[in-house]
Formats: C-alpha cells, sequence, structure tokens
C-alpha cells in the first residue's frame, strides 16, 4: 500500500510541477475601449471586420506590439476598423510588426482613408494606389527590416504624426523627379557610399557601386548625357520591395537578372535609338539568346546559380559592353584553362590580327551552345573546315588537324560507352564491377581533358593525352576480361557442383528404389 | 578390431548412459501415412526446415563479415558481394532461401489445411506452426533492413508506418519498433538484434515443440481413418526422400543464386544493393515490401482515410487482425475435423483465402497498369480480375473433378469480389462487402440446415 501511496504522491507533484504556471508569462493586456470598438467593429455585410484569424493573431500578439495599437489609436493615426484589419492581415511576426507601428509614417499611409496616390496598400491594383506602394513588398524590404524606417530615405521623424518640410525637400519634387532621374544614385550613394553608415547595417556591402555606375555605360548616359531612360539603381533593385540578391525573390537575384536586364534590352521600342560603338543599333534579341544558351539553361532552367547572368560577363554597377579585346577575358573567368592553351596557340596571332573575339568566334557570346564533337568534324559547315577553307586553304596541316583530333575524340567516346555498357552488363551478373566503373570516370576525365585540349590547337600537345585514354580503356577491357573469366570460373564451378549433387541425388533415388524393393 | 564391433560398442556406451536404443526404436517403427490423394504434402515441413537451417548457415557466415552502423552496415554487405570469395554466393543463397522458406511455409501450411491435419489432437501443432510463420515473417522485414540501402530505408519507414494506426498504442508502438520517432541507424539496431538473437532463439524454441509434438502425435493420417491405409517408414525410406529433396532444392537455389543474384527483379523479390540509405533523401518512388507482405500493403492502399467515422487504415488492421486470428483458430472452429469428419467448407475457405492473396498481391504489382509514370488502377484491377477467373476456372475444375470438391462458397466470394472490382469497376470494399455478405448468408443457411438435420450443400458423402 506504501509504494502505492508514494507513486500517487509523487505522480501528483508531478502533475502539479507540469501544470504550474510559467513564472515569465507576461501579465494579461486588456485592450481600452477604443481599441475594443476597433476590433470589434462591423464590416459593410454586416459580420464581424476582424475575422477570427486575424483576431487569434492579435490575442497571440505580446503585449508590447498591442500597446503600439493603443498609441496609433491615442494619436488618432488610426481611426477605424478597416485600418486596423489591413494591419493584421498582414500577418507579419512581432518583431516586424513592432517596427511598422512605430513608424508613424507607415501607420499613417496605410490608413484606407488615405489618398490612393500616397497609400500604401496589400493590394495596390485594388486600391488603385501605384504599384510600388505595395505594402506587403514594403514589410519584406530589405531597409525596413534593417530598422530603417521611412525617415531614413525621406528624412523627417518616424514619431512625427504631421508630414513635415524636411520630407518635402528630400527630394524633387513631382512630376521633375520622375522625368529627371539623375538624382537617384546620388540619393541612394548618400548611405551607400558611405562606409561609417553601411557598416552599421551591412558591414560586408561594397561601397563603390556609385563611383562604379558613374563610370559605366549606364552611369554616362544618365549622368553626362541627362537621359533618365538609362537604368539607375531603382531600375534594377526597385523602390519598396528591395530585398538582397540573396533572396530568389530580389530583382537581382542571379536567376532573376537576365529579367531584369531584358526589361529594357529586349524591348526593342525602349532601346530604339542606342548605338553600339560599332555605330550599330543595339540588338535587342540577347536575352532570347541567352535563355536558349549553355549558361541560360543551366541558371534557368537547371537553377545551377554558377552559370553566369548578364551581370558575370557585363559587370553590374560598371557595366559595359565588352569589346573585341576583353571579350575572352570575360570567359576566362570561368574557363580559365581554356583561356590558358588558346594564348599559347598559333591561333592566338591570327585572331589578334583579324580582329576577332576570341571565344566567341567559334562559341558565339550569349547564344553559347553546348559543344558538341561534330564541331570538329569535316562536315562542310562544321567550325574549322568553315574558317580552315577561307583563310587557311594551303596549309594541309591545318585542315589535317581537327581530323585527327574528331577522329581521337569519337573513338575514345565510343570506346568509352561500349566499356560504360559493359558495368550494367556485368553487374546484372553479380560481378564485381567497382574497379571497371572508376576505370570508366577516367576515361571520361581524359576525354575532358582532350575536348579541352583541342584549344591549344596542336597535335604534339594532344598525343600524350590520346595515349592516355587509349590505356585507360586498355586497362578497362582488361578488367572486363577478368569479370568474364570470374564469371566463366563460377558458371563451371555451378556445373561441377551441380554434376556431383546429380550423382549424389541419383545415387540417393537408386538407394530409395532398394531399399522400398526390400520391403 | 572389427568396425561393426567399434560402433556396436559406442551404441551400447551410450545407451546405457542415455537409453539411446529407445530412440532408435522409435525412429524403426516410425510411419508416414500415405494418403489418399498423394503423400507429397508430408515432405513441404522437411523442406521448411532444410530452407530454415540453410539460412543459419548462410546467415552465421554473413555474420562474420556484416558490421551493423551508419558508417558500415551498407559498406560491408557491399564489402561481402564485392571481396570477400564467394560472398556474393553466400547472401544470394541467403536471400533465395529466405523466399524459398516463405513459399514452402506457405504451401505446408495450407496443406494442413486441406488435410485437415490441425484436428483433435493436434491443434497445438497448427499454432506453433501458425507462430513460426509470424517469426519467418519477422525474420523477412528485420533482414530486410540490415543493408542500409535506399530502398529498404524507405520499405522500412512506410512498413513500420502502419502499426501508427493501432489504436492507443500505435504511437508506443512506432516508437518502440524504429527506436525513436523515425528510421534511424538505431531502428538497424534493434532489427539487427532481432534478425540475428531474439528470432533465431524464439524460433528454434517453436520448432524444436513443433518436432516435438510431430514426433509424439505421429503426422495425421487422412481424414475419416485412424490409422491411415498404409504406411511409409520414416527411416530410411521416407528420410532418404527427405534428403533427396533438400539436395533438388539446394541445387535450384544455387542455379538461382548464379543466374540471378540480385533476385527475380520483380518488385518484393529483388535484392540489390543499390545506392545507400540517406534519410534526408526524398521518399524513393514506388516503395513496394517483400511479395509476402504485398497483400497488407494492397489492402491498405483500398482503405479509404476515413470509414465509418474511423480512421482507414485502422479499420484495416482490424480486418487483418480478424482474419489472422480466424487463421490461428481454426482447429476449434472446423468442428467436423475435430469429428474426424470431412469439412468442406474450411477446404474452400482455404482456397478462398488463397485467391483473396492473391488478387491482392497482383494487384499491388500493378499488373496490366500500363507504362505511365502512374499505374491505371481501374486497368490493374480489370487485368488481375481476368487473371483470378482464369485461375479460378482451372482450380475449380482441378477441385471439382479430379478432387469431387463441391463446395465453393469462400472461394466463389472471393473470386465474385475480384469480378466486382475489376469488371465492374465497383471498388474493392463494396465489391468486398458484396462477396462477404452472400457468403455469410450461404454460411448462415447450412449452419441452419445442419441444425435442422438436413444434410449440407456440397457435402461430400
Amino acid at each position: 500500500m506504501k509504494p502505492l501511496l508514494l507513486a500517487l504522491l509523487f505522480l501528483s507533484a508531478a502533475t502539479i510541477a507540469v501544470a504550474a504556471p510559467d513564472p515569465g508569462a507576461e501579465e494579461a493586456f486588456a485592450p481600452s475601449d477604443a481599441l475594443r470598438e476597433l476590433l470589434e467593429a462591423e464590416g459593410d455585410e454586416g459580420g464581424p471586420m476582424i475575422g477570427p484569424e486575424e483576431r487569434a493573431y492579435f490575442d497571440a500578439l505580446p503585449s508590447r506590439a498591442k500597446e503600439l495599437f493603443e498609441t496609433a489609436i491615442e494619436d488618432e493615426l488610426m481611426t477605424e476598423g478597416e485600418h486596423l484589419q489591413v494591419i493584421l492581415a498582414l500577418g507579419l511576426r512581432a518583431p516586424a510588426l513592432e517596427l511598422l507601428m512605430q513608424d508613424s509614417c507607415i501607420v499613417c499611409h496605410t490608413d484606407p482613408w488615405q489618398d490612393s496616390e500616397v497609400l500604401f496598400s496589400p493590394d495596390p491594383a485594388a486600391s488603385d494606389s501605384p504599384a510600388h506602394l505595395d505594402l506587403r513588398e514594403f514589410t519584406n524590404d530589405v531597409h525596413f527590416r534593417r530598422g530603417l524606417s521611412c525617415a531614413g530615405c525621406h528624412d523627417g521623424d518616424p514619431l512625427d504624426t504631421v508630414m513635415t518640410d524636411p520630407v518635402y525637400e528630400s527630394m524633387p519634387p513631382a512630376p521633375e523627379r520622375h522625368e529627371d532621374r539623375r538624382w537617384v544614385p546620388e540619393f541612394c550613394a548618400r548611405c551607400h557610399a558611405d562606409p561609417a553608415i553601411m557598416r552599421r547595417f551591412d558591414p560586408d556591402m561594397a561601397t563603390d557601386q556609385y563611383a562604379k555606375f558613374r563610370e559605366s555605360q549606364h552611369g554616362r548616359v544618365l549622368l553626362v548625357e541627362g537621359d533618365s531612360k538609362a537604368a539607375e539603381c531603382v531600375s534594377c533593385h526597385g523602390v519598396h520591395g528591395i530585398r538582397t540578391s540573396r533572396s530568389p525573390r530580389s530583382l537581382v537575384h542571379p536567376k532573376n537578372v537576365p529579367d531584369t536586364c531584358g526589361g529594357c534590352h529586349a524591348d526593342a521600342e525602349y532601346m530604339a535609338g542606342y548605338v553600339g560603338r560599332d555605330g550599330e543599333p543595339l540588338p535587342t534579341h540577347q536575352l532570347e539568346e541567352y535563355r536558349s544558351s549553355v549558361h541560360g539553361r543551366a541558371l534557368l532552367e537547371g537553377g545551377d546559380t554558377g552559370a553566369p547572368a548578364c551581370n558575370d560577363c557585363h559587370g553590374n554597377h560598371a557595366a559595359l559592353p565588352p569589346d573585341v579585346t576583353s571579350v575572352a577575358q570575360v570567359c576566362r573567368n570561368c574557363h580559365a584553362g581554356n583561356g590558358e592553351l588558346f594564348d599559347g596557340s598559333n591561333h592566338k596571332d591570327a585572331f589578334d590580327r583579324n580582329g576577332w573575339p576570341e571565344c566567341g568566334k567559334c562559341h558565339e557570346n550569349h547564344a553559347v551552345a553546348e559543344t558538341d564533337d561534330s564541331m570538329l568534324s569535316d562536315a562542310a559547315d562544321s567550325l574549322c573546315v568553315d574558317c580552315h577553307e577561307r583563310f587557311a586553304e594551303d596549309n594541309e596541316e591545318c585542315a589535317e588537324t581537327p581530323r585527327y583530333f574528331h577522329a581521337t575524340i569519337t573513338s575514345l567516346a565510343h570506346e568509352t560507352d561500349e566499356l560504360e555498357e559493359q558495368i550494367t552488363h556485368l553487374a546484372e551478373r553479380g560481378l564485381d564491377v567497382d574497379a571497371l566503373a572508376s576505370t570508366v570516370d577516367q576515361g571520361r576525365d581524359v576525354l575532358r581533358r582532350a575536348r579541352s585540349r583541342i584549344h591549344a590547337f596542336d597535335r604534339g600537345e594532344f598525343v600524350p593525352l590520346e595515349t592516355e585514354g587509349r590505356e585507360v580503356i586498355q586497362a578497362g577491357w582488361s578488367l572486363v576480361d577478368e569479370a568474364e573469366a570470374e564469371y566463366r570460373f563460377r558458371r563451371n564451378g555451378l556445373l561441377a557442383s551441380l554434376a556431383i549433387m546429380a550423382l549424389l541425388a541419383v545415387g540417393l533415388w537408386l538407394k530409395i528404389r532398394e531399399v522400398d524393393a526390400r520391403e | 578390431m572389427s568396425e561393426s564391433g567399434a560402433s556396436s560398442r559406442v551404441m551400447r556406451w551410450l545407451d546405457e548412459r542415455y537409453g539411446t536404443s529407445q530412440l532408435a526404436d522409435f525412429l524403426r517403427s516410425k510411419e508416414v501415412p500415405i494418403g489418399v490423394h498423394a503423400i507429397y504434402w508430408y515432405y513441404l515441413g522437411g523442406a521448411t526446415l532444410f530452407f530454415f537451417v540453410l539460412q543459419i548457415l548462410s546467415g552465421m557466415l554473413l555474420l562474420m563479415y556484416y558490421q551493423p552502423g551508419e558508417a558500415t552496415s551498407y559498406e560491408s554487405i557491399r564489402y561481402i558481394t564485392t571481396k570477400v570469395p564467394f560472398g556474393w554466393l553466400i547472401r544470394s543463397i541467403h536471400c533465395w532461401s529466405a523466399h524459398f522458406m516463405i513459399v514452402s511455409l506457405v504451401v505446408h501450411m495450407f496443406s494442413t489445411l486441406m488435410l485437415k491435419a490441425y484436428r483433435p489432437p493436434r491443434e497445438l501443432t497448427w499454432v506453433t506452426g501458425y507462430l513460426l510463420f509470424a517469426l519467418s515473417l519477422g525474420f523477412g522485414f528485420s533482414g530486410y533492413l540490415l543493408p542500409w540501402n535506399e530502398l529498404a530505408f524507405f520499405a522500412t519507414a512506410v512498413g513500420t508506418d502502419s502499426v501508427k494506426s493501432v489504436p492507443l498504442v500505435g504511437d508506443w508502438l512506432l516508437n518502440v519498433l524504429r527506436g525513436g520517432p523515425e528510421v534511424t541507424i538505431n531502428t538497424l539496431y534493434r532489427f539487427f538484434a532481432l534478425h540475428v538473437s531474439i528470432l533465431p532463439i524464439l524460433t528454434v524454441g517453436l520448432i524444436a515443440s513443433h518436432l516435438v509434438f510431430v514426433q509424439r502425435q505421429g503426422m495425421a493420417a487422412p481424414v475419416g481413418e485412424k490409422k491411415a491405409p498404409r504406411g511409409m517408414k520414416f527411416f530410411p525410406n521416407f528420410a532418404m526422400r527427405d534428403l533427396l529433396l533438400w539436395l533438388i532444392c539446394l541445387m535450384a537455389i544455387i542455379v538461382l543464386s548464379l543466374l540471378f543474384p540480385y533476385g527475380a527483379g520483380i518488385p518484393g523479390v529483388e535484392w540489390e544493393l543499390g545506392t545507400k540509405a540517406d534519410p534526408l533523401a526524398p521518399a524513393y518512388p514506388g516503395i513496394k515490401p517483400e511479395w509476402y507482405f504485398l497483400w497488407v500493403y494492397q489492402l491498405l492502399k483500398e482503405f479509404p482515410p476515413h470509414l465509418f467515422g474511423f480512421e482507414g487504415p485502422e479499420v484495416c488492421l482490424l480486418v487483418i487482425a480478424v482474419l489472422l486470428a480466424t487463421w490461428a483458430l481454426i482447429p476449434w472452429l472446423d468442428r467436423k475435423a475435430r469429428r474426424n469428419e470431412p469439412s468442406p467448407g474450411f477446404s474452400d475457405f482455404g482456397v478462398g483465402a488463397i485467391f483473396f492473396l492473391l488478387f491482392l498481391t497482383l494487384k499491388a504489382w500493378d499488373i496490366g497498369g500500363g507504362d505511365g509514370e502512374l499505374p491505371d488502377d481501374a486497368a490493374v484491377a480489370r487485368t488481375c480480375a481476368w487473371i483470378m477467373v482464369g485461375l479460378a476456372a482451372a482450380v475449380t475444375a482441378l477441385r471439382a473433378f479430379l478432387f469431387e470438391h463441391r463446395f465453393f462458397v469462400y472461394s466463389g466470394a472471393a473470386l465474385l469480389q475480384a469480378v466486382l472490382n475489376g469488371l465492374f469497376g465497383l471498388s474493392y470494399l463494396l465489391a468486398g462487402g458484396i462477396a462477404g455478405g452472400l457468403a455469410a448468408a450461404v454460411t448462415i443457411a447450412i449452419l441452419v440446415g445442419e441444425r435442422r438435420g438436413a444434410p449440407s450443400p456440397g457435402e461430400t458423402p
């Protein structure tokens, strides 16, 4: 009985301990009559303005966040249930909501009774507000999230409950500021070019964007030529919904960069009148070409953010059109090995003499296609033949070398494929294919290097790789032979053991007959 | 000193101490009844035992190299199959023999049902056999995870997940089974302990009792005869035949192990190592358990999420529990066999059970479902129903003409369910409800008729 009583006592103590109130729990919040009135306001159709989900959201908020609603009501910035509903429907986490409610500017500019031209709305299209006054986007803006209130850009004081002069004077008046955009880069640079300010928010961020921009083509067109169609900060980063480039929803996230640039550069009407250094009109098919290129497909379809977008070759803040002399250096940023081989090749001089863009001559620029061994083939429209017939018709060696490259690479590729087929074939029979799989990998590696070595355009440099490839394939076939021999051993062993067992079985059967006959 | 003189002295020495002459006398006098139709059914117990011994031997060899662990389970199996001399053969024999053991157990159990060998005084032989079958399924389930490959990992995750639906203790049971809320290496540790220690001890104990029961009571004679019309001496006549069968089984397993080292290549009968389990990887598509669990897998699929206010899987587990309990209690339910009278109803119940399990298994294999990513369920049910119709026609003709069976209520009900589901597009459960209801009505009519003294339909005179 005693142990039972003790157990009951322990259980009760445990239950009480579990059910004991949390000493850290805050005191219950009692809304004022004015706040309660807003919370219980009726909608147009007679139902409650604040729905059950929004009410539950409000109830779950910490007291200090709820107090901010009381302050907004006391300051007469929030007077209607509809206004409260707009804020609660955002469903912001408590810290973000507190940031929002501490900023009188945004509280006032979210009041649905506000003039639609200056109204931040969760659905700008429905409330006839400008698209850049999207309240949901604003609450995701990196500046807002880091605590930079409206006053951070527009001046004034977040605690002010009325508009003050500094706010009106912080930027040029409308509509001039929309028509002449030259003020924008300098406006952003007030913070972004100041290391002391940026260190407080993002110490990793560079502060040379403005300097670069001024030297860029966009910067020159905007700041020197005064053409406000040229891209400035807002054109690429947006206004109130700016996110870091790491955010997949950012306009400058690698996957979104092509569309952001294409917003202007793929618009023939917008780009009309702009000419390149050669005096020719700037083309607008780059985005289309890029999408179908090996880079575009890797980035946009494969999601490989390591693949280059527009800014990786052209720069971003310092965007300049790469000319013939620099384009190959851009490619070398990633394809360094091939670039080095090309620099030491006999083609280097010929390309320089003719002013051809090195990589782009064979691989195109925006429309870089996936390379294929047929590029080296004898076909009339293949790369090598096309040039050699025009520029090196009399040089037999020039005609022979690509034929040799093509024949060697296709033969190595074919034999590696055949070897790979053996892996499945042998594995199905339960044989160890680890070594063979590794040899096939070696073969693929030799092929990769051989395809790259083409860029030296030198048979002498290519031969050692051919030899290595042949040796690897030979080693692979030796492994196949070993595996086949192992299989033959297994099969013969099986036949021998089956024969012995069959003999035993026959003997047993004869014995059974003999024993049966005896009875 | 002659050899026979020496051996007889050894025998005498043993006899003086252990009374071995009694055992020799027992073996000399032991007979196996030769039934009305055939004696072949009596070899299945021995064949199952042979496969079990083969499992123990090959398992011991595998255990010399297998190392359970996150970084070693998969690697050691890979090492066994690629580097250890004849390791591939041992693993393959272990896997093939496991499947053969289950097949032989199933056939042994059904043959016992057909011959009514469970009737008194052999009820406990049936129950121990039933438990041995359950343990064998446990062997299959626990052994499947040990290679720690992707397929095994996700199949175990899905398989163990179903216990969650057990009322009240589901979550606790899941936790115990997995050694935590998820399948982790802890699950493998306890499955390993089950597979190589707990289950073998229980199985050996149960096999010993099963064999003691068989030896004490002798093998069951055909129904209606107290003693078999004629018998065959167990030793050496029957034992040598056993040995011959074992030899043939061993040859078959070795041939299969060489030709198909990774199994038959169909879901539930394959054991290719594949890639190592990655608990963070997305679930393996098209996960299916071993073939002997496919009927449970399919039955769970046939149940809707909610049924009569209960969770669908809960109802399904209840149905399975009722079916399994009925199966265990057959020796007590079959009152005619208890009176040593023919009981065609239970023979047909056995055939009906086979049809029921087979239809579900065929459906689980998505036979006739097309080559699309997702099989066409209606086409699968249709194809499987046609297969069942063909099979049932052949089996029924065989039973009617060769074995003179006249009772087809339960097998007919199982076939009706397949036809209604596959050919008339009724849901599996509705089809089952109609077929089961009809079978129940006929059963009640027969029982009422028997009470009134009327002969039951189809009863063999």
